[in-house]
């Protein structure tokens, strides 16, 4: 089972309140009912609950929908659900993807993320029906009062997850993505993106060639045990006439046999599909469904069996959703870019994000979760080396137009580069503006930027060949461990400011330690070390151990050991984290239920617009200051989602410290 | 006390010369046992035995032969021709008179060397309180000054001695309340007390390096010290830059194609490749700040060493590359430093003054003193914390 699909009672707690949040009560109860029994199927599901059989059948499909469940349908005769984790915590960061989407490929393809967030997949014809309605739009506009659904039509118009449900919003976007909402505002027909239907279809070809939208296949419902499973069937039928070997040699193939399929079946979903280019014409030959929105497919578990197959290419009918690994994968980018800009300053941090970002499209996930070969703790043999990805210095120049790289570096540096000379006070006496100078000297610059990259202790990028514009690459792995590390580190030393950071990373270099030695290493007090040790342990970041020195077990007589694990503390602050989230989530709705009345009396039809109206001065207050701490609030959670992701996704198990 | 700091100074010719080493090595002399003696009948067998010359001048021949003695660098042995040099005594018997009367007085304390004797001259206050104590002290004072600055476990003591323990612990007492002898915890046996004589600085052994004093690190010199170094390796591996200090002009065509840029940005053709988002651009550093030197000589712990020694700031003790290391890898545990090799260091910078470590930790809870008694409902839970109530500014429900 995958390392990241570890389920903690935090972690159940914690996405049971996202799934209420964004999809309701009826969704949020009955996958309650699976977080507290696990995998079950529909009769075990309506005896466990209050529920009706329809209401639960009703529930699973908006779960099922929106991939919080997996299915079994495919292999077993009784149907049985089960929690997808991972894509039920991914909930509380649709508002950051729509945000990387945007930085990375402009707003076009971060309308259509959106879109694809909110729906969990939809077909390419029925999203694109939905954004761009084939009627007059204008009509669309008008018919407010028939429609019924303000917020079906919103999204229809091209928005993102955002606008879908005032909940959606709530929880995952407001504080990201304040830019966005902005322009919902100015409604449909001057959009600033998503203009035509050829900017529509090239943005999907885009994500899809970049990795981030996959196919939607029937095998992606699976849970991890039973895509194992039909996995393993595979193998066996084909290679071992559908017996397990009993040589451990042969099983050994097998099991090899059997991570290459589970990666090849996976690989398959993100391999772009080859569509042959046309020209398009958005009013053309889909007016017979111009009442249909992607809702439709809301109420079937597979795109295949909607409402009729009346498109007519195959691009239309491929039904899409978004590629997880893909993002994780920006989100690591973020994260280190951060972590240099704390160690290096902004326009070396610049420089890293330039580079990370020029090798992402070809980095398809942070870490192979069926590596070739699978892990095996008896060999001594080292893993294999993780693919290399490497930037060049030119490539890094071409993108560095725009700002200042003189800047973060040595002026002593500068100054030989560029042949200026400098003052006293280090000052240029010629100043130099970067545009200006040749592409030679430009490298050099570039060069003592990438050069503080790599020296750093965290290692950020790694000389890998060539001289002059070298290629350079990026170890993730031997980062990622660092990183894991310094979270662990800093949360430590925020909690026990004095000797906590030093305890930590004395036991790492040392291993084992009794209270004199960890004294020596750290040079205190031995006395000094006890209430750390003991705090710290009780919080679960290290571990003490008695060693008796005679045969009957005396305090006395004991050697007591003090050691650190980075695996166990990483999952304990991974799930502390986890913790931390509810309580804000739960702080959220109590400052939320203070100002009920208010949101009420805000949100009726006739205040909205005219708040200033109909709203007393002290309701205004309240007003403001709830959105105050709401952003806090939501902003603080995002922060602690960008930590969950640095401990849990861009690193597998680590097996030793 | 300024014996001692001789000590250290021939500390490194000890280990290069070799007749010098064994001259001024302790455990190659053999202590000659000193008679006890009651204290107020010291002197007067001497006179007796001197017949010849009157009390009063052999009384100051005593003075004249110990003040010459101490004229020469304290710690120095005398053999008997060096004593003769000195030209008090007329004739060897003598000679040999003062020499056992000043013995007898604790003035000198005789030694062998090779099998020949040879005598070091004492403290005269020393020989004072020396001449008071009971036997039974002096028995130990003389094991414990065997010792020298390894110190003498006391449990050995009374192996060597078979005093009973009261009578041990007694004696013991009484030389550390004479200011004879001093007693520590050795840092390597951490239970043991290790005794020895009160002038002598313990040896690395059991007081541990430069850093310890009395088995304890002396955590103010630590701080000093390591303050001093974090400055040094500074300046060594950056550099302050001011502000504004390439203040250029931007040329109109790079503006222009920043601003395009910029605005281009939320229409640009989705085909252009990677985008460059609108980013704040860093115009020229406002304020002063630290940067990594382009070409830094590293410091280590060698170099470190030097330089610390080239200050007088450790007052006549000398810091070796151990001990700088001890100090150095203790900074880089702390964070003030970092590793630039195996053995080289440089300054950790952290470029945000503000302290944000990660999400959790900054939110109330991260750092929460009650964190695993939190729980969903009850009396401590997110609806009454106190904590985020102050966080936010806002009221949490009252619990009673
Ligand atoms: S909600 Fe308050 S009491 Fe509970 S863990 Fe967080 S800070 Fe502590």
């Amino acid at each position: 089972m995958s390392y990241t699909q570890h389920e903690t009672p935090a972690l159940a707690e914690l996405c049971s309140f996202l799934v209420q949040d964004i999809y309701g009560e009826l969704a949020a109860r009955v996958y309650s009912i699976l977080a507290r029994y696990g995998r079950q199927n529909l009769n075990q599901l309506v005896r466990a609950s209050y529920l009706n059989r329809r209401q639960i059948s009703l529930g699973l499909v908006t779960l099922v929908q929106s991939h919080l469940v997996f299915h079994s349908s495919r292999v077993s005769p009784v149907t049985a659900y089960e929690i997808d984790w991972q894509q039920s915590y991914a909930l509380v960061r649709f508002g950051k993807v729509v945000k990387s989407v945007e930085d990375r490929f402009g707003k076009n393809a971060s309308a259509i993320v959106g879109n694809l967030l909110e729906h969990g997949h939809t077909r390419i014809g029925d999203l694109k029906n939905a954004l761009f309605p084939p009627q007059n739009p204008s009509e669309d506009y008008g018919d407010e009062g028939t429609n019924g659904a303000g917020a079906k039509r919103k999204r229809a118009n091209g928005t993102n997850a955002n606008g879908a449900d005032g909940k959606v919003n709530g929880i995952v976007n407001g504080a990201t993505n304040g830019a966005l909402e902005e322009e919902q505002g100015t409604g449909a027909p001057d959009k600033m993106y998503l203009k035509t239907v050829d900017e529509f279809y090239d943005a999907i070809h885009l994500l899809m060639q970049t990795g981030w939208v996959m196919k939607v296949d029937e095998m992606q419902y699976l849970s991890p045990g039973d895509y194992h499973q039909v996995a393993l069937t595979q193998v066996l039928d084909e290679r071992w006439n559908g017996q397990m070997p009993s040589g451990t040699k042969d099983k050994g193939n097998v099991k090899k046999d059997l991570c290459q399929r589970k990666r090849n079946i996976r690989d398959a979903w993100a391999e772009p599909p080859q569509f042959v280019k046309t020209k398009r014409n958005p009013n053309s030959g889909t007016y017979e469904q111009s009442n249909k929105r992607i809702k439709i497919n809301g109420t079937h578990a597979l795109p295949s069996s909607g409402g009729g197959d009346n498109f007519d290419n195959a691009e239309d009918r491929l039904p899409i959703r978004i590629n997880r690994d893909k993002i994780a994968v920006a989100m690591r980018t973020d994260q280190l870019v951060r972590l240099a800009e704390q160690r290096l300053g902004t326009t070396t941090a610049r420089i890293y994000e330039i580079m990370l970002r020029e090798i992402e499209s070809q980095v398809p996930r942070c870490f192979e979760e069926w590596p070739d070969p699978p892990p095996d703790p008896k060999s001594a043999e080292p893993p294999p080396p993780p693919p290399t990805y490497l930037v060049t210095t030119r490539e890094v120049e071409l993108r560095t137009k725009d700002f200042d790289i003189c800047e973060g570096l040595d002026p002593q540096a500068v100054s030989k580069i560029t042949g200026r000379s400098l003052d006293r006070n280090l000052k240029m006496e010629d100043p130099v503006d970067p545009a200006d100078l040749g592409q030679y000297q430009r490298f050099e610059l570039i060069h003592a930027h990438i050069d503080l990259l790599s020296r750093d202790p965290f290692r950020f990028v790694t000389w890998h060949s060539g001289s002059g514009h070298s290629e350079w690459q990026i170890e993730f792995g031997e980062i990622a461990q660092r990183h894991i590390q310094q979270e662990i580190e800093n949360t430590v030393s925020a909690r026990k400011p004095q000797f906590g950071l030093k305890l930590i990373r004395a036991l790492k270099k040392k291993g084992k330690l009794d209270e004199r030695q960890a004294g020596l290493t750290m040079m205190i007090p031995a006395a000094e070390i006890r209430g750390v040790v003991n705090d710290l342990a009780v919080q679960g970041f290290v571990q003490t151990q008695e060693v008796p020195k005679v045969e009957r077990r005396e305090a006395k007589h004991s050697i007591h050991l003090i050691w650190y694990d980075r695996q166990r503390a990483r999952e304990k602050l991974l799930h502390d984290t986890y913790k931390g989230m509810i309580r804000i989530i739960q702080r959220i709705a109590f400052e939320r239920e203070k100002v009920q009345a208010v949101l009420e009396k805000a949100e009726r039809t006739d205040v909205r617009g005219n708040e200033s109206r109909f709203l007393g001065r002290d309701e205004l207050d309240m007003l403001n200051s709830w959105k105050d701490v709401e952003e806090r609030l939501l902003l603080q959670l995002s922060r602690e989602d960008d930590l969950v992701a640095i401990l849990r996704d861009f690193h597998g198990a680590l097996i030793s410290s | 006390m300024l014996r001692l700091d001789i000590n250290k100074k021939f500390e490194p010719l000890r280990s290069c010369v070799g007749m010098h080493k064994k001259l001024h090595d302790h455990y190659n002399f053999q202590i000659i046992f000193e008679m006890a003696t009651e204290p107020s009948a010291s002197a007067t067998p001497v006179k007796q035995e001197n017949g010849v010359a009157s009390a009063a001048g052999t009384a100051s021949r005593f003075d004249q032969l110990y003040d010459k003695c101490a004229t020469s660098p304290p710690g120095t042995v005398f053999f008997q021709r060096d004593l003769s040099a000195l030209q008090v005594a007329d004739t060897m018997e003598e000679l040999l008179g003062l020499i056992n009367g000043l013995c007898a007085q604790h003035l000198l304390k005789q030694l062998l060397f090779d099998n020949e004797p040879c005598w070091k001259l004492r403290d005269r206050r020393e020989a004072e309180k020396l001449r008071t104590l009971t036997p039974d002290e002096h028995v130990l004072y003389q094991h414990i000054d065997q010792a020298q600055n390894e110190g003498v476990w006391s449990k050995a003591l009374r192996a060597k001695t078979n005093f009973a323990q009261p009578t041990l612990t007694k004696c013991l007492k009484s030389l550390e309340s004479k200011d004879l002898v001093q007693s520590i915890m050795s840092v390597k046996f951490p239970a043991r007390k290790m005794y020895l004589l009160k002038y002598l600085t313990p040896s690395e052994d059991i007081a541990g390096g430069l850093w310890q004093n009395n088995g304890d690190f002396d955590m103010a010199m630590i701080d000093e010290l390591s303050n001093a170094a974090r400055q040094k390796i500074e300046e060594l591996t950056c550099v302050r830059v001011p502000a504004k200090w390439n203040n250029y002009q931007r040329s109109e065509r790079a503006a222009a194609i920043a601003h395009k840029k910029a605005h281009v940005l939320g229409l640009r053709d989705i085909e252009d490749g990677a985008p460059v988002r609108p980013y704040k651009l860093p115009v020229h550093g406002s304020s002063t700040r630290l940067v990594y030197k382009s070409n830094p000589t590293y410091p280590t712990a060698t170099t470190m060493a030097a330089w610390l020694n080239g200050t007088d700031v450790l007052k006549g003790k000398v810091a070796r590359d151990v001990d700088m290391e001890q100090l150095l890898e203790m900074m880089v545990l702390d964070g003030r430093l970092e590793k630039a090799s195996a053995i080289s260091y440089r300054t950790a910078l952290n470029i945000n003054d503000t302290k944000t470590l990660n999400g959790f930790v900054d939110a109330p809870c991260g750092t929460c003193p009650v964190f695993d008694l939190c729980a969903d409902d009850g009396d401590i839970s997110a609806r009454t914390c106190v904590y985020f109530g102050e966080w936010l500014g806002t009221e949490s429900e009252e619990i009673y």
